[in-house]
This record gives structure tokens, C-alpha cells and sequence, in this order.
């Protein structure tokens, strides 16, 4: 058996184990991406709807700036955050940086322009007589949105899906802003990054099938709610 | 004299290359009034303004009395007037989920609500039909469940666009006889109809729609 075959055989034994290590490596990146993506949610869902139900000038400029956002490297938003939360920062004084809180916020700044675009896109192309059925019965125009939301809501999930398959598949802001501490920070994709290059591939590997599994089941869950 | 429900004065509103212009409506409490007019003369925006839905472009609405300046105004008047769209939507969820929608922003609950959402369904010919999935109905069924909806809120004003159009021929009489009915009870109908003897049926005055404008026309009378 080759490098490859033996390196798949003790990184499926180590997951198969529950191997420590693994688990807390996966508990990392599972906790921060799913705190990050709800409060991304709680932003993105509120501020794309707004948009989209709103006219007003400058509008075009705003979804212009939502879409760029969208693309946002990684790394930009680490380097960002790194200055407002290193020690001489204006945030230092929190001492946020090097811990799971840090790459909570660096991964809800990359989520939330997503979800605010995805849920754009759902609530554009809703059918135009909830929100007016919803007026019209009394509702006013806040309690109208939620209706809508609610009638949409397989396309809000899939826009916190989409935006979790983002923050979960990440490595630089989890890098810049956790540091890769065992334990605590270390998540798949800066485990991946450090195991590899200290000779640890089936380390990595077993880290790699385990991030991959969720990234399909993510994407999955995004095509079937996509189809309802 | 009695403060008019609605005036409508100096409107002028243009989607696209079509323009509403209408100098001065008026709907008087307990009224019936019957829109008619071709197709795209601009009967269904014509409803969507009196429903409070968009405000126009140019032109005042006051609804008794009060004139509809802000949102705030029109949200507050809105409690008062319902529109059923031509094509009316649904919510996800049972019947009775959506004749209670309404009443629940009204804070009618319990035993009234019960009462006006087994009334409605009577009249529209859907006894039973409360649990029933509300996506899961006809066409027809979901148009007179939407009537139901509208009904139970007894509204000051009731705006029907083309109410008819899923009505059998034996729910149709029950029907009108329900709209008489509410009218009685001082809800204010127009109703916008392709049926060229409803108007005669119902007693209503007939506001006649060409080209965006209203044109002068005969008034029906009798019932």
C-alpha cells in the first residue's frame, strides 16, 4: 500500500476512533461557524429584506457594494480585525484576539454580506402578493415583511446555509484571528494548513474527509431547499 | 350631511405608459358601487388605491373625512378597508389559519372569531374546510376562501375584484346575498364585476372606467 493508501487508512481509523484531538478540532470549527452564521443571520436576513422591499436613491450602489462584499478575501477581513483587536487596536483593551470570539466576529463579517444577498434574491423574487395580501388584512409594513419571510423561508435557510458553507470552508480569518491554538482556536482548515506541513497528513486527511462530509451535506441541504 | 367614507380628489397616476386620472370619487358610507370598464381600462390600480396599498402619484385620499397623508395613516386606514385581488393569495398554512390573520391583528379571538370563521366559510359554500391546507385547495376554493377572509373583518370598505369569477352558479346567490347583507351592516362594497347583470343584482351605482377615466354613465337603482 502507498503513501496515499496508508495515510486514508489511519485518518478514516482516527475518525472512526473519535480521536480527541479530531473531535475538539471539529467542535471548533462547528461552534464558531454556527454562532457566526446566526449572528450573521440576525443582521444579513433583517438588512436584505430592507433592501429589497425598499426604493430609495443610492439603492443600486448599495446592492453594487453587497455583491463586492460578498467577495471579500478572507484575509482582508482578518488583516481588518486583527488591527482593530491586536493589543494597540481600538478594541485591544476586550483582548478578543487569539480566541474563539475573534474569529466568530471575522467569520460574521464574511457571512453576512451572503446572507444579505441571498436573501435579496429570495425575497425579489417572492410572489409580489404576500407583502400587499398582508397590508391589505392590516398588517402594517413591518409585520407584512415578517409574513413574507416566513412564506419564503426555505429561501432564507438556504442563504444561512449558504453562508455557513462559506465561514466553515474559511482558513484565513480563522488563521489571523485565532492563531491555530490547540484546543481552543484550532479549527479543520488551520489544522489542515499546520498538521500538512509538519508531516501530519493523515491527520489533515482525516480533517479533510471530516470537512468535506460537511460541506456536501451543506450543499445538499442547499439544492433541496433550493428545489421547494 | 354625512361625511363621504372615501374622497378621492385630483389623482393622477401613471405606470409605464398607462395614467389613471381621476378629478373626484366618491364613496358614501353604505354604498355600493360596481367598477366596470374593459380590460387594462385601470380598474385593478384604481382598487389598489382605494385599498391603501400605494399611494398615488398625485391627488388626496381621505377616508371620513381624514385625509391619508403618511404610512402611519394609511396603515391605520387599512384597518378599515380590504381588498380581495383578482388572483388572491393564499398564506402557507390551514384555512382557518388565514381567515384568523386578520382577526388575530384585530385582537378578535376565542369564541367571536370562531363564530365570524364558521359564518364565512357558510356563506362561501366551504363548510369544513377550516382544517384543510390552504395550498391545497382549487382555484375556485381558494378564491372564495380569500372572500371569506375579507368578509369576517367586516370591513368599512370592501374592495372585490371580480369576486364572482370561482363562484358555481348555486354558491353565487348565497354569495350576493352575503355581500347584501354586510352592505346592511354598513360595509361599503365596490366591486369590480365582468358579469353585466350584477350590478342590477346588487343594487350598486356603476362607476364606469375607460382609458384610465372615469366616464359618466347610468345609475343603477333596483335590486
Amino acid at each position: 500500500m502507498g503513501f496515499l493508501g496508508e495515510s486514508l487508512q489511519h485518518a478514516l481509523t482516527l475518525i472512526l476512533a473519535f480521536d480527541a484531538e479530531v473531535v475538539s478540532t471539529v467542535w471548533t470549527s462547528l461552534y464558531t461557524s454556527t454562532v457566526a452564521i446566526l449572528l450573521a443571520a440576525l443582521i444579513g436576513v433583517p438588512a436584505g429584506t430592507l433592501l429589497a422591499l425598499s426604493r430609495f436613491r443610492g439603492r443600486r450602489f448599495a446592492l453594487t457594494l453587497l455583491n463586492t462584499l460578498m467577495a471579500l478575501p478572507t484575509v482582508v477581513v482578518g488583516l481588518v480585525l486583527f488591527g482593530l483587536f491586536s493589543r494597540m487596536g481600538p478594541l485591544g483593551v476586550l483582548g478578543l484576539l487569539f480566541t474563539p470570539y475573534a474569529m466568530i466576529a471575522g467569520q460574521m463579517v464574511l457571512a453576512t454580506p451572503i446572507v444579505a444577498h441571498y436573501t435579496v434574491a429570495a425575497v425579489t423574487g417572492a410572489d409580489g402578493r404576500i407583502f400587499n395580501t398582508a397590508l391589505t388584512l392590516g398588517a402594517s409594513r413591518c409585520r407584512a415583511a415578517l409574513i413574507l419571510l416566513r412564506e419564503i423561508r426555505f429561501g432564507i435557510i438556504a442563504a444561512i446555509v449558504a453562508g455557513f458553507g462559506r465561514v466553515i470552508a474559511e482558513v484565513g480569518v480563522a488563521m489571523m484571528l485565532g492563531g491555530n491554538i490547540r484546543g481552543t482556536t484550532r479549527t479543520m482548515t488551520t489544522a489542515i494548513a499546520l498538521e500538512t506541513s509538519k508531516g501530519e497528513f493523515a491527520f489533515g486527511l482525516a480533517l479533510g474527509i471530516v470537512l468535506l462530509t460537511v460541506a456536501l451535506t451543506v450543499n445538499l441541504c442547499l439544492n433541496l431547499l433550493q428545489q421547494r | 350631511m354625512t361625511t363621504p367614507l372615501l374622497t378621492l380628489n385630483d389623482l393622477r397616476d401613471r405606470r409605464g405608459t398607462f395614467c389613471l386620472e381621476i378629478p373626484a370619487l366618491t364613496l358614501q358610507p353604505g354604498g355600493v358601487y360596481a367598477l366596470c370598464g374593459s380590460n387594462g381600462a385601470g380598474k385593478s390600480s384604481l382598487l389598489r388605491i382605494l385599498a391603501l396599498l400605494h399611494p398615488p402619484e398625485q391627488g388626496r385620499l381621505a377616508l371620513n373625512g381624514r385625509p391619508l397623508l403618511s404610512e402611519a395613516q394609511r396603515q391605520q386606514g387599512r384597518q378599515q378597508v380590504t381588498l380581495v385581488e383578482q388572483a388572491p393569495l393564499l398564506f402557507d398554512g390551514s384555512v382557518i389559519e388565514n381567515l384568523a390573520f386578520g382577526l388575530k391583528l384585530r385582537h378578535i379571538t376565542g369564541a367571536e372569531q370562531q363564530q365570524r370563521i364558521d359564518a364565512a366559510l357558510s356563506t362561501v359554500g366551504l363548510d369544513g374546510f377550516g382544517p384543510r391546507r390552504a395550498r391545497d385547495l382549487s382555484g375556485g376554493e381558494s378564491r372564495r376562501v380569500a372572500l371569506a377572509r375579507a368578509m369576517v373583518l367586516r370591513p368599512r370598505l370592501l374592495l372585490l375584484d371580480e369576486p364572482s369569477a370561482g363562484l358555481d352558479a348555486a354558491t353565487l346567490p348565497l354569495f350576493e346575498r352575503s355581500l347584501l347583507t354586510l352592505n346592511r351592516e354598513g360595509t361599503t362594497l365596490v366591486v369590480v364585476s365582468h358579469d353585466p347583470d350584477q350590478p342590477r343584482r346588487l343594487g350598486a351605482e356603476v362607476l364606469r372606467l375607460e382609458c384610465g377615466r372615469l366616464v359618466p354613465t347610468t345609475t343603477e337603482t333596483t335590486l
